[in-house]
């Protein structure tokens, strides 16, 4: 359990995220309507020229299908870039340490995390990526993953959007987001980072002389820009192995605190947005409660069991609360980085960020929270509409059975792509190649196969296995689930948005969910619809972990 | 705001059809095992498995040992127990549908009935000779010619061609008085000719009547799946893969981790888990929404079109026969000038005592309550009478005084056909003596010569007229010497109808010929807020386009030739079973009994039909999570011990798989009556209605279940 000022800062951070993101939200509607703002004269020209590069028109509308093919073909060829410089980094500039190219296969499970916005790591970027790497293949990764989700939310909900008709252009888009929302914001939340102590560097390591008369190898680079686009844009993946409980990347507990607000910044940002870009302001509302909502009873959860202000894995400059409050906001936004060893943290709160990566809304990635938190509420919509006696509508649109098709499709993705794979890696015996992984008791062991596929499907990142999984098993296995988990959802719920095109509206009389009613039935469909589909393996996981009376993961 | 709003049962009132015999017979039962055939599950996907689940456990009942290590040849008892509970669970739903389809048969024969096969007097044509042929009604085709003498069975759906002939319809209508039919006019199937002789061309080949229309809708295989259902199919499967791969992972994993699992709770968990009772009970519940609307006579030619009664949001409304009775009634007697109300009264009585028509009657009716008895009643039998004509529009009585009680020749005669022939030219009777004329009609026929006309006349028509009220002018030896006014009648039970469709966010509009300030004031007395005024019948295709293009979902009902178009556009169109055949093959639903008021009951039991579906299925998910906390625990209990913690019903271990599994099963059954009767809702705001049912159903699904599995745990205990 927690104290009382533990709990008034849990409050907070979550406030300040709240009032940051109704006051950031008017103007991200700007940049995804197209309305013109003062940064106009600066970067129209600029993106006039890129377009012109690229040779896309501006003025061009696409349909669902060609948004999407655009998506995949951006997001693909970008992977494929990144992969050849990760392959290729020792001969590639800027690698004062001279790190070798990485195996294909780590190199091939790498660009395809950083390019499903996931970052779950098989290697320890301080001893495997070179400078050039770290502020290219990985970095670019992260700034293209942010701005491809913003952009299929944007979609999503132009397809939605009374009287749509189509989904906007997809290169408008990822060019607005990035040079107007995320690369600004990056800039600043990279100064700060470095005022507050972050390095960013391309000189090398230093080795120094300690008080002591030690020498010390410090592991410094490019960090501050890094970290920044890594939680703005809830990537995840850190500047080191050990992410954000290395001093470097979150070196005191203001940089603790500022690096949870930043990832739930955009995500709460696209909750207020939603409402204006949908044309109803208040359909926030349902979005917001529910995964504020959720998201609350994921820490409730996590703060029920017993939080030791020290242990192993648990960094002491934050302590287990800090370390406990992180994991769960970051797996709730899908980020992923940590400031401590998940096996540090208990089993409650294990949970708790299994329910976080789950839901994958609450408020879930960047983007992407909007559109799982839209697919609930057609589930919800349908199920408790019928209800009402009238055939169920989401804003006035009706919900074909080809509607609940496609939904019902979405969120099979996510159980096939854990389970299936989970049950592999135990069958096939692929786990055993895990160092040390034998010894464990089945509880823990299975929480951290389960984690580690949990979170390669929610592209969430974070994971118990780190560089040991860094077998061709593993990079393959989890690259294909990172995938599908990405790319398959986004790819439905195009179609479903883009069906939504000029379909007839009625006139709303029916279930109204935009009221605190709808909201409350909401989040009680997504625990049921979550709990029924994984509650065996919870029980298997970290339940049993709980039961079994374990506080942590460290076997 | 607070205003009183009848519960569902009492808005529809009771049901014209009975649906007894109760259909659970020999028959069904019978037909309940035949279906539990696999080939005849296939249709049913959920049952199917659990019928294939049941094969698996009756192996391992048979031949444990070749089942181990999932199974343990001790058990066998229990899984000869869990056998019989999947076959029982699957025999449920078989049962269940069963039920709904002999249901929805026995109130579709019983209209059915109405069509039997018949004698049909054929005409054929050859040249110029004209043959009646003697034939059976089923080897009439469409186009063919017959005659319909008095006494004869219409013998299929017809329209008149030549002669005029009363038409006793109350088999088909419930309608007792005969109706005129004339050429242009249809005849239904199963109604009896009165009186005269006409022929007619047959308007549908046999086995494509309304009737037959609907006999198909409730042949269960045969009807095809309404958008809805298929919508809420999506769901099931959706929900039966997540379970079969939760429980495909179970399996592999309790191999890959070495976890002692017993094969038969695997499978236990996994039906449970299935949308069985949803998966069991959609057929029924789609059937029965089509038996409710039979019962009230109302024959839909689709499952989509009820549940687009469902979706409505506009109602238009036609006055007469929906809101009023159609017969205007008399209310009061205004006397003009010197004249006093008895004086009206008596005049008014006079002249309607041979008026047989509502608006008369109501008159005599008036009169005699008020104790406006005239001493000439005597004379009346002396009286000669003029008909309504149409060229005067007055009608009314010439009483003569101090003659004998001689009924004057041919008045008899001419009474009765008063009503059949309208024919002006006829002229009463003159006899001599003291006379004593007294004629009633519309205001303004009394303005052409002939009349006096008091002072203050044309004042205190307007004012009647202002007040939603029709004058009726009474003239006594030529002078006009008071109004009576007549009411619109409002149907009984029309308000609240209106109310609750009002309650529940449905717009009515009402629609009529009258003039604005009428029909404001009738409006307003039911409660329509909205009415278009002055309307002819082909306006209404407009207005039925007006209001599409506004996104409302458009209900309304015609009759005539005109309505066609209006009805063909409208989402949910109600022909009365009593107008053309071009309204009927344009609506898609027909009234047999031709009462334009059930529109509002098509809507209403639409709506239930949407959320009996909506509620079985969200009761049938929410029942899952008790499920996993009786069986999970029990299952893991072998291999991690320290899983009974999670065991929070405290079921005994050799039960709680069992105690779930009959749940499971006997939820079907308790469910069936909710399926074939559907939610009983008050009719309120769609707000409330939500929240209402997710608290009973989901919420309610969620409880119910914890309670239900300890119970029957503790039973089981008992034994």
């Amino acid at each position: 359990m927690i104290d009382a000022i533990q709990s008034l800062i849990v409050v907070a951070i979550l406030a300040s995220t709240l009032i940051s993101g109704s006051l950031l939200a008017p103007y991200v509607v700007r940049v995804l309507t197209g309305t013109p703002t003062r940064l106009d004269r600066l970067l129209d020209p600029l993106e006039s020229a890129v377009y012109r590069l690229i040779g896309a028109d501006p003025k061009m509308t696409m349909g669902w299908r060609e948004y999407l093919f655009a998506v995949i073909l951006l997001n693909v060829a970008q992977m494929a870039i990144a992969f050849a410089i990760l392959v290729g980094q020792g001969v590639l500039p800027l690698n004062p340490m001279g790190f070798p190219g990485l195996s294909w296969d780590l190199a091939f499970n790498t660009v395809v995390s950083f390019g499903t916005n996931t970052n779950l790591q098989h290697y320890a970027g301080e001893t495997a990526l070179s400078y050039f790497s770290q502020m290219t293949a990985i970095q670019f990764l992260q700034f293209t993953s942010a701005a491809t989700g913003v952009c299929v939310m944007a979609a999503m909900v132009r397809g939605l959007r009374p009287g749509s008709s189509h989904l906007g252009n997809f290169y408008v888009d990822f060019v607005r987001v990035l040079t107007r929302i995320l690369l600004p914001l990056c800039a600043v939340a990279a100064l700060v980072l470095v005022a507050l102590g972050v390095p960013q560097t391309v000189g090398g390591y230093v080795t120094v002389k300690t008080v002591e008369g030690a020498t010390q190898r410090l592991l410094i680079g490019p960090v501050a820009s890094l970290v920044s686009i890594m939680q703005i844009g809830t990537n995840g993946g850190g500047y080191f192995g050990a992410n954000s409980a290395y001093p470097f990347q979150n070196p005191t507990p203001v940089t603790d605190v500022l690096e949870i607000y930043l990832m739930l910044l955009i995500p709460t940002t696209l909750i207020f947005a939603f409402g204006e870009l949908i044309g109803r302001k208040k359909e926030t509302r349902p979005i917001l409660i529910g995964s504020y909502g959720l998201l609350a009873v994921d820490l409730a959860v996590a703060f029920l069991g017993s939080i030791p202000a020290v242990g192993p894995g648990i960094e002491t400059r934050f302590g287990g609360f800090f370390s406990t409050f992180w994991t769960v906001i970051t797996t709730a936004s899908t980020t992923g980085s940590l400031n401590a060893s998940l096996t540090g943290i208990n089993p409650l709160g294990i949970l708790s960020a299994y329910m976080g990566m789950l839901v994958q809304a609450t408020p879930g990635g960047i983007g992407v929270g909007v559109m799982y938190m839209l697919m609930y509420v057609v589930i919800t919509v349908f199920v408790v509409g019928l209800m009402t006696g009238r055939t169920p509508e989401y804003l006035g649109a009706k919900i074909t059975a080809r509607d609940v098709k496609l939904v019902m499709v979405a969120f099979l993705v996510h159980p096939i792509a854990i389970l299936v794979p989970t049950l592999a890696a135990f069958a096939t015996k692929a786990v055993d190649a895990i160092p040390g992984f034998s010894s464990l008791p089945t509880s823990v062991a299975f929480t951290q196969v389960l984690y580690e596929f949990t979170s390669s499907a929610a592209n969430n990142g974070s994971d118990f296995l780190g560089a040991a999984a860094n077998t061709p098993f593993f990079n393959f296995a989890t690259a294909a689930v990172m995938f599908v988990g990405r790319f398959v959802p986004i790819a439905i719920l195009l179609a479903l948005a883009g069906s939504m095109i000029g379909r007839k509206r009625v006139a709303e009389q029916s279930l109204r969910t935009d009221g605190a009613a709808f909201s409350f039935v909401l989040i009680g469909s997504i625990l049921l619809l979550v709990v029924l589909t994984f509650l065996p393996f919870l029980i298997l996981g970290p339940l049993l972990a709980y039961f079994q009376g374990l506080v942590n993961f460290v076997g | 705001m607070a205003r009183h709003v009848p519960g569902l049962d009492r808005v529809l009132g009771r049901a014209r059809v009975s649906r007894r015999p109760s259909a659970l017979t020999a028959k069904t039962l019978t037909e309940s095992v035949v279906r539990l055939s696999p080939a005849s599950l296939l249709s049913n996907p959920v049952m199917l498995i659990v019928e294939l689940a049941f094969f698996v456990v009756a192996a391992m009942a048979a031949f444990p040992h070749a089942f181990v290590p999932f199974a343990n040849p001790g058990d066998r008892g229990f899984y000869v127990e869990v056998a019989a509970i999947l076959l029982v669970t699957v025999w449920f739903s078989t049962l269940s549908d069963s039920l709904a389809e002999q249901q929805a048969k026995n109130t579709a024969n019983a209209l059915k009935q109405l069509e039997t096969e018949v004698p049909a007097k054929k005409v054929v044509t050859e040249g110029w000779e004209r043959e009646i042929v003697r034939t059976r009604s089923t080897m009439l085709r469409k186009g063919d010619l017959i005659l319909l003498e008095k006494g004869d069975v219409v013998p299929v759906d017809a329209e008149v061609l030549e002669g005029i002939a009363m038409v006793d319809e109350s088999l088909v209508t419930g309608e007792s008085a005969p109706v005129r039919k004339a050429p242009g006019d249809s005849l239904i199937g199963g109604s009896k000719v009165a009186s005269d002789t006409m022929t007619a061309r047959v308007a549908v080949n046999p086995g494509e009547s309304y009737l037959d229309q609907m006999v198909r809708l409730v042949e269960s295989s045969k009807r095809p799946k309404t958008p809805n259902e298929v919508a809420i199919t999506m769901v099931i499967f959706g929900l039966s893969a997540v379970f079969t791969i939760i429980v495909a992972s179970i399996l592999g994993l309790s191999v890959a981790l070495g976890l002692s699992l017993d094969l038969s709770v695997l499978i236990a968990l996994y039906v449970c888990l299935l949308p069985t009772t949803i998966g069991a009970l959609l057929p029924a519940i789609g059937l029965s929404g089509i038996s409710r609307l039979y019962e009230r006579k109302v024959v839909a030619k689709s499952g989509k079109a009820i549940e687009t009664a469902g979706d409505t949001d506009a109602i238009l409304l036609d006055k007469t026969g929906t809101i009023t009775v159609g017969n205007r009634q008399a209310v009061e007697m205004m006397p003009l000038g010197a004249r006093t109300e008895k004086e009206v009264g008596e005049a008014a009585f006079l002249s309607s005592w041979f008026d047989d028509t509502p608006e008369g009657r109501s008159v005599i009716r008036l009169a005699h309550e008020k104790g406006f008895v005239p001493r000439e009643l005597n004379a009346l039998s002396l009286s000669e009478v003029y008909d309504f004509s149409a060229q005067t529009r007055t009608s009314g009585v010439k009483l003569h005084f101090g003659s004998s009680f001689v009924l004057p020749k041919g008045s008899v005669q001419r009474i009765r056909r008063k009503f059949f022939l309208e024919d002006p030219s006829e002229q009463g009777m003159h006899l001599s003596g003291e006379e004593t004329e007294i004629v009633k009609g519309a205001p303004d026929s009394f303005l052409r010569s002939g009349f006096i006309v008091p002072k203050g006349f044309q004042e205190l028509v307007d004012t009647v007229a202002s007040e939603g009220d029709t004058p009726m002018a009474v003239a006594k030896d030529h002078e006009v010497i008071g109004l009576v006014r007549l009411k619109d009648v409002l149907k009984p039970g029309t308000r609240e109808k209106i109310e609750a469709v009002k309650a529940m966010g449905i717009r009515p509009v009402m629609i009529t010929g009258d003039q604005p300030l009428t029909a404001r004031s009738i409006a307003s007395e039911v409660g329509i807020e909205e009415f278009v005024a002055k309307v002819k019948p082909e306006d209404k295709y407009s207005i039925v386009l007006k209001e599409q293009s506004q996104n409302h979902v458009v209900a309304m009902i015609g009759d005539g030739t005109n309505d066609a178009p209006a009805l063909a556009a409208a989402d949910v169109g109600l022909a009365m079973n009593s107008g053309t055949e071009a309204a009927k093959e344009a609506a898609n639903m027909v009234d047999l009994e031709s009462n334009p008021a059930k529109i509002i009951d098509v809507v209403l039991l639409g709506k239930q039909l949407l959320m009996t579906r909506g509620a079985v299925t969200a009761f049938s998910i929410s029942n899952d999570v008790a499920k996993y906390f009786a069986i999970l625990p029990v299952m893991f209990a072998t291999a991690f011990p320290a899983l009974r913690s999670l065991n929070i019903l405290g079921l005994g271990l050799q039960t709680a798989v069992l105690s779930a599994l009959i749940f499971n099963a006997i939820v079907i059954p308790l469910l069936i009556p909710l399926a074939m009767r559907g939610v009983t809702f008050k009719p309120s705001s769609t707000m409330s209605l939500f929240l209402r049912n997710v608290l009973i159903y989901g919420v309610g699904g969620v409880v119910v279940p914890f309670v239900g599995i300890k119970l029957i745990d503790m039973l089981l205990g008992v034994l």
